[in-house]
């Protein structure tokens, strides 16, 4: 019996340590190779390749789970990770453990996120709602210096589909580089040639001064595009000064973007806090209600919340209440940082 | 089986918190079971990476019982 890990493209940008895509397979590597400190588990981790060739060959979905038999063939699948139905899985196709070790039982030596090289917090956030990230090419010099600030393109639905809405660009600080934004000298400036009849409301722009002479926040435009054509591509260059522990770089760097969404971009939550609103999230689940009765039983829940289901109910109904929905979210909210508990456990 | 445990508690820590409620995704995960790859298919013959670099054909993982659980640092 094996287990693997299979590291993907992230679901959530910018989520619990400030993690940004990765352009190579030697930072994706990195990723994973942080997700198994992070996780402290002995599970190993395998690395899709950058083309995402195995999230795509088993359904895209950021947490999906499959038992294959000796022989290659897939025997079980489902949307989300259980790793209690995985247990019954195994015990049907394999048969019973005589002790079986309970999730409390293991004490995971969980580490932090990749600590940021500069404070943030000191420029604020854009709001982006709706969004969609849209696909886009980083131009990799082989012999260039890292991206250290990575681009994220977003467009609206209306953009997608029309080519004139609204175009998100933010120029995120990678962590895994151990640079900074250097505030000392010009801001991030960027340079976008259009395709012809394309207009844009800042085909070039320059990012406010930060008083601050380092610091790890996003830069960050909302654009208005008119009349992209949405088989003609955009390419971006954007300068700007990052240092790391030993030196400070100018660089210069170029994107070719494309208006079409991108299936394995990820959702980064409007701002990026990745916050859930307890109330809207109590709402939000209470719609798959499907017998009115203002409660979720275990057939009208989904996702990461199925398999804790007891430890959610904690008056111990068999139905999920909004009150209950709301602990639910507080969980969201904290469960991606270290250390944070897991479910209370039914009383 | 200790492996296993650890498997089950790490799962719970790999996954996204991926918006349980949004209305595509609901959509999806009902379709889940029915798309392609199905019970019963072949696991796709690709070659991915270790963390430390090499390469790995996942037509090697046959000869076990193996589960994959695909996740992601957010």
């Amino acid at each position: 019996m094996k287990f693997f890990f299979v590291y993907k493209s992230l679901a959530h940008p910018e989520l619990a340590g400030d993690y940004v895509q990765p352009f190579t397979l030697d930072e994706r590597r990195a990723h994973a190779r942080q997700a198994a400190k992070q996780l402290g588990a002995t599970v190993p981790w395998i690395v899709d390749a950058m083309d995402n060739r195995l999230k795509h060959a088993l359904g895209d979905r950021p947490n999906s789970e499959f038992v294959i038999d000796p022989k290659g063939v897939i025997v079980r699948k489902r949307a989300w990770s259980n790793p209690a139905q995985v247990r019954k899985d195994l015990e049907e196709l394999v048969g019973k453990v005589d002790k079986v070790t309970r999730e409390e039982d293991i004490k995971l030596a969980l580490a932090p996120p990749v600590k940021a090289a500069a404070e943030r917090g000191a420029v604020p956030r854009l709001k982006r709602p709706r969004m969609q990230a849209i696909e886009m090419e980083p131009v990799i010099e082989p012999k260039g210096l890292p991206f250290y600030a990575k681009l994220r393109a977003e467009a609206d639905p209306e953009a997608l589909r029309t080519g004139t809405g609204k175009l998100y660009l933010g120029f995120h600080i990678d962590p895994f580089h151990g640079a900074h934004w250097n505030n000392l000298t010009p801001p991030l400036k960027y340079k976008l040639d259009l395709p012809a009849g394309a207009k844009c409301s800042a085909a070039t722009a320059e990012a406010a001064k930060v008083k601050p002479a380092s610091d790890a926040d996003p830069r960050e435009f909302v654009l208005d595009v008119e009349n992209w054509p949405t088989d003609k591509p955009v390419r971006l260059t954007v300068t700007y000064s990052a240092c790391t522990e030993t030196a400070c770089h100018a660089v210069k760097q170029e994107y070719v973007l494309h208006l079409r969404r991108d299936r394995d971009g990820g959702g980064a939550r409007g701002a990026g806090a990745g916050f859930w609103d307890p109330d809207e999230f109590a709402k939000q689940m209470l719609a798959r209600d499907r017998d009115g009765d203002g409660k979720l039983d275990r057939k009208e829940v989904m996702g990461l919340v199925l398999p804790h289901f007891e430890k959610f109910d904690t008056n111990g109904d068999g139905v999920l209440d909004a009150k209950e929905l709301r602990a639910v979210s507080d969980w969201l909210n904290t469960h991606h940082k270290p250390g944070a508990p897991a479910p209370v456990p039914k009383k | 089986m200790r492996t296993l445990a650890l498997f089950a508690v790490a799962a719970l820590f790999a996954c996204a918190p991926a918006a349980p409620a949004q209305p595509e995704k609901k959509k999806n995960e009902d379709d889940f079971p029915r798309e392609k790859p199905a019970v019963g298919d072949k696991l796709t013959d690709v070659t991915v990476y270790t963390p430390d670099g090499k390469e790995v054909k996942t037509a090697e993982l046959r000869g076990h019982y193996t589960v994959l659980t695909f996740g992601c640092l957010t």
